[in-house]
């Protein structure tokens, strides 16, 4: 169509009224101009008039022609149709407020889920141009590493990065951030003290703003003046958020200062309301530069060169932005080169061997437009799982209510018969059902989309634990508007193409006649497939495959949170102390944390204390190569094994099996000889035929090989998740530490005798006599912990359980309905058959039976999807096999028990019939 | 009145064909084009009135003729058509087709 035609529609859609005047007017000239030609033969005014408007013809024909041919047709036409569709759904109120909630429930659950994915998986970061921004680091790991490892790099440390800085040619600039946001407490330090609760704080480099072309709302950004010296620039840029919660959005905020542990920082910024960092999720609320690092991490130096290579402080996320005409492939080829120099510089007196290993280091090069994020690991697939699951849940939905909507149809087949009579074409009837069904399901949408919102909030807080936040920022923007709108949409129509072509096919003279027996959905006995029966059939498949789903995820779950653990997981409680950052001297620690052992000990009830330098359940480990003395380590097999220094009595306390020897004493503390205990799976590796006991080992860390003697061997354990398979495993004392990290700070284990939720008060009370500088500890029992690090799973398992619930809802409303309708268009038969003699029994199984075959068609065509469904999801599941019979089973029955109970009314009903009534009934 | 026998009926298309023609001459509304056709044709083609309103709408949302109000030449408001470039254009291509026609039909009658 061309513009013209184009201004035309819509000239004629606006001005419609005005130019009906014109085309009015027009018409009236030209009967008036005849009138006048006709006054030259006929006197008569008034019969020259009227002979004019005879001549002229029907003037409203005209008008109406000329209308069509302005071609503004379908655009009035769809007005009206509106107006029509709104006009039908007011008069069944009941009906449509059930089709819209259920439709808002639906679209409502996808819009919550999209909302999440959008967040982690799809957008950009809220940035100038995202897509010039790369990742030299990994983007999808969070955390500090100490020590060696080859291959890509996870982190940079702050010298490498300072070289980057300066050396680089590709990029406009470069930006170093700390990758994970420790909760330090924060005072606001105003005329009322006391306002210290923790914030997440992180540290940039200079250049972190500008390279992201983020703009502050007030005040400004530091620049990169800050990195030139170290704890000379004690100045924050605080987020949105922070500053509306806890600066109440005073906007005197900047030049006020806050107290970050014990230094003191000017405010001189607040970040705009939708930036949250590079990390998607981790949502800081201060960023400090990277040089007042010693300020928030203090005891420690993680700035500067460090004396072993082998031993750096990787902990940074470095971001690039390339610069113009310069491709990924081009920055990483240049990077490549610069990282390639930058570590042939350290390899000065290295063996021949370290070098080649040393310089094994790379930095991958990715696009960096979404950010970094350990969502997209932890919740990228049960996303992506949840998104199929809702999305089955809104097609069952639409099923139901295209049953529904076809059911309406066939009673209104007098009035759409009188319609075509009237001469309306097929195309404009589908036109006109069809939009009824689009504006169902429009405010469907609309509902759905408030619903999504709420339902986030709930999600967001069910994968949220105390320890580990999910800040995600989940407004609705024009993605997800546009989402719903097209899903919407797409409901409308699907639910709405059967109904629509119903409508087309009307036998006039039967309808009219009122001798019609057509029934919608079950004109079985008519010939045609019954729609409505196919509906239902897909829709017990569908969901059949969601129960078996949702049940895997169930038993999944449970098998999850009743795993042993291996050691007595509801008798303990763990917290951690980091005495170093709190302004103790390292010297002071080792007495220090002895003397908190003793007092917690003290406590009545209190079965025993002890410590851990990597806290169970945590995450963070140690991992060494490990040699035997007397055993020739075979090439190429991975010696290394995982390891922690453990206080006295560990196993004891812990409630770990001894298998073999001892455990780790008091006697054991000290500068003498160090022994060790090793688990099972280090047992059978390293001396598959000889008793290890009594064995030297060395372990081969950063800092030299440090040697221990095994003195005992003990069971299995699950160290950090209930998934974990069985590692090597060794434990030395923590009081004879291997290295010098034990300044790191420890995990207090606590063995009571009763609930261990119990002792909290009695044991915070002591540390604090202990130790007063250490603020308030964080504690948590070993069974909390161990439901935090089942967030994900818990999560995946209560919402495809209650789909689950909510598709069979469904599909027992849709077979009522199909059931009701084809026994009800059975009377006459069913009068016929209890007229000569059936029994009751009889009737009620012929119902059934009816039912029942839709189930077993609908289970038939549902089990091969259960198995490809079960494989997509086998990599989530724990302890089964997709493949899972009990679930099966029970899915299987379950359904039948549907197929039972959605009939038994609707038989119930045909037993009642009376053949009298049934018979002379047309 | 009584229909006149001497009026024909007008195809659609030629009914466009011959207002086409009509427009060449300069602008004009539909009651002088009616009667222009109708002086022309010496009364033989009186064009139906209830046809023609319609074509000269249908003949402007195909972009070949456009109209304007402007005064007649009695003083009242009346909507002018005039012929655009694509309409003149359009016009060749008729009549064109149309002798193409007039000579078939006339060689078919001629036949013996």
């Amino acid at each position: 169509m061309r513009w013209k035609d184009y201004s035309l529609r819509l000239r004629a859609l606006f001005f419609r009224r005005r130019m009906d005047e014109e085309l009015h007017e027009e018409l009236q000239f030209h009967i008036d101009m005849q009138a006048r030609k006709n006054q030259r033969n006929e006197s008569n005014t008034i019969e020259a008039k009227r002979q004019a408007r005879l001549e002229f013809g029907s003037v409203v024909r005209t008008t109406e022609e000329c209308r069509e041919e302005r071609g503004i047709s379908s655009i009035e036409i769809a007005a009206s149709d509106l107006r029509f569709a709104l006009r039908m759904l007011r008069k069944s109120p009941g009906f449509a407020a059930v089709a819209i909630l259920t439709l808002a429930l639906g679209i409502g659950a996808n819009t919550a889920i999209f909302s999440v994915i959008n967040s982690v998986l799809l957008s950009n970061l809220p940035v100038r141009n995202p897509q010039q921004l790369v990742f030299l680091t990994n983007p999808d790991e969070q955390g500090f590493e100490i020590g060696f490892g080859d291959g890509d790099r996870d982190f940079v440390t702050y010298p490498e990065f300072q070289q980057l800085e300066r050396n680089n040619q590709v990029f406009s600039g470069l930006l170093a951030a700390s990758n994970f946001t420790s909760r330090i407490p924060v005072e606001l330090q105003t005329s009322d003290s006391g306002n210290n609760a923790p914030a997440h704080v992180s540290l940039i480099s200079g250049s972190y703003f500008s390279v992201l072309g983020v703009t502050p709302i007030l005040g400004r950004a530091f620049g990169t003046e800050v990195d030139k010296l170290r704890d000379a620039n004690p100045v924050a840029v605080i987020s949105y958020a922070f500053w509306r919660e806890r600066f109440g959005g005073a906007s005197d905020v900047i030049g006020r200062r806050i107290r970050v542990l014990n230094t003191s920082y000017e405010v001189v910024g607040v970040a705009p309301p939708r930036f949250h960092g590079e990390t998607v999720g981790a949502n800081p609320d201060i960023w400090v530069p990277l040089t007042m690092q010693s300020e928030s991490f203090p005891g420690h130096d993680y700035l500067s060169q460090e004396a072993n290579p082998f031993r750096k402080a990787e902990w940074l996320q470095a971001m690039g932005r390339l610069k113009p005409g310069i491709t990924l492939a081009q920055a990483k080829a240049s990077i490549e080169v610069e990282f390639h120099q930058m570590m042939e510089a350290q390899t000065g007196g290295m063996s021949a061997r370290d070098k080649r290993q040393f310089l094994n280091q790379h930095l991958a090069v990715t696009p960096g437009s979404h950010g970094a994020s350990t969502l997209r690991g932890d919740f990228g697939k049960p996303l992506q799982i949840l998104m199929v699951v809702v999305g089955l849940v809104l097609l069952i939905a639409c099923a139901n209510i295209a049953n529904i909507l076809l059911a309406r149809s066939a009673a209104r087949q007098k009035e759409i018969s009188i319609r075509v009579a009237l001469g309306a074409g097929g195309p404009r009837l589908f036109r006109q059902v069809l939009t009824e069904s689009i504006l169902l399901a429009a405010i469907g949408g609309a509902v759905g989309l408030l619903l999504g919102r709420w339902a986030d909030v709930a999600l967001l807080r069910m994968v949220s634990s105390t320890s580990n936040q999910v800040r995600l920022d989940l407004h609705p923007d024009s993605t997800i508007l546009a989402f719903t709108l097209g899903v919407s949409l797409l409901t409308g129509i699907l639910f709405g193409l059967a109904p629509a072509l119903q409508a087309t096919h009307v036998d006039l003279n039967s309808v009219l006649k009122g001798t019609s027996r057509s029934v919608a959905g079950t004109t079985a006995r008519s010939g045609g497939v019954p729609s409505g029966k196919i509906l239902v059939i897909a829709q017990v498949a569908l969901s059949l495959s969601l129960l078996v789903v949702a049940g895997l995820f169930v038993r999944s779950f449970r098998n999850l949170s009743e795993t042993q653990l291996g050691y007595d997981r509801d008798h303990l409680l763990e917290f951690f102390v980091d005495p170093l950052s709190y302004g103790y001297h390292p010297t002071e620690i080792p007495a220090l944390d002895q003397s908190i052992l003793l007092r917690i000990d003290a406590i009545p009830g209190v079965a025993g204390a002890t410590l851990i330098d990597n806290p169970l359940m945590s995450g963070r480990d140690s991992n060494s190569p490990v040699t035997i003395e007397g055993q020739k380590p075979s090439p190429g097999d991975d010696a290394h094994a995982r390891w922690a220094m453990v206080g006295p009595n560990f196993f004891s306390t812990t409630g770990i099996p001894i298998l073999e020897g001892r455990e780790i004493t008091d006697g054991d503390s000290g500068n003498g000889q160090r022994v060790g205990v090793i688990n099972q799976t280090m047992a059978r590796k390293f001396f598959p035929h000889s008793n290890p006991v009594g064995q030297r080992a060395f372990v081969h860390t950063t800092s030299g090989q440090a040697p221990f003697i095994i003195v005992g061997v003990v069971q299995d354990s699950k160290q950090h998740s209930a998934k974990e398979k069985a590692l090597p495993r060794f434990y030395v004392p923590y009081f004879n530490p291997i290295g010098n990290d034990w300044t790191a700070g420890a995990a207090i284990i606590v063995r009571t005798a009763g609930d261990p939720s119990s002792f909290l008060s009695a044991i915070r009370s002591v540390v604090k006599q202990a130790a007063p500088n250490l603020p308030t500890v964080a504690m948590e029992t070993m069974n909390q912990r161990l439901s935090d690090s089942l967030v994900t799973d818990r999560m995946i398992a209560d919402l495809s359980g209650a789909f689950g619930m909510l598709a069979v809802v469904l599909v027992c409303i849709g077979l009522y309905g199909v059931m009701a309708y084809a026994t009800s268009g059975r009377t006459n038969e069913i009068g016929i058959r209890i007229a000569l003699g059936a029994q009751r029994s009889g009737i009620l199984w012929l119902i059934l039976r009816e039912s029942l075959l839709l189930v077993l068609i609908g289970a038939a065509i549902g089990v091969p999807l259960v198995f490809a469904a079960g494989k997509w999801i086998s990599s989530l599941l724990f302890g089964l096999q997709p493949a899972d019979p009990v679930a099966l089973a029970f899915a299987i029955a379950l359904m039948f028990v549907i197929g039972v109970l959605a009939s038994y009314i609707p038989a119930r009903r045909a037993t009642r019939v009376d053949p009298m009534v049934a018979l002379r009934q047309e | 009145m009584a229909p006149d026998s001497s009026r024909l009926d007008l195809l659609q298309g030629t009914l466009d064909l011959l207002i086409l023609r009509a427009l060449r001459s300069g602008a004009m509304h539909g009651w002088a084009v009616s009667e222009r056709i109708q002086q022309i044709s010496q009364d033989v083609l009186r064009v139906n009135q209830g046809s023609l309103y319609p074509a000269l709408h249908r003949l402007e949302h195909r972009g070949w003729i456009k109209a304007e109000w402007g005064v007649s030449e009695l003083g009242r408001r009346a909507r002018f058509y005039s012929l655009t470039v694509s309409g003149r254009k359009q016009l060749e291509i008729e009549a064109v087709n149309w002798s193409k026609l007039t000579d078939a039909i006339a060689r078919v009658l001629r036949m013996a």
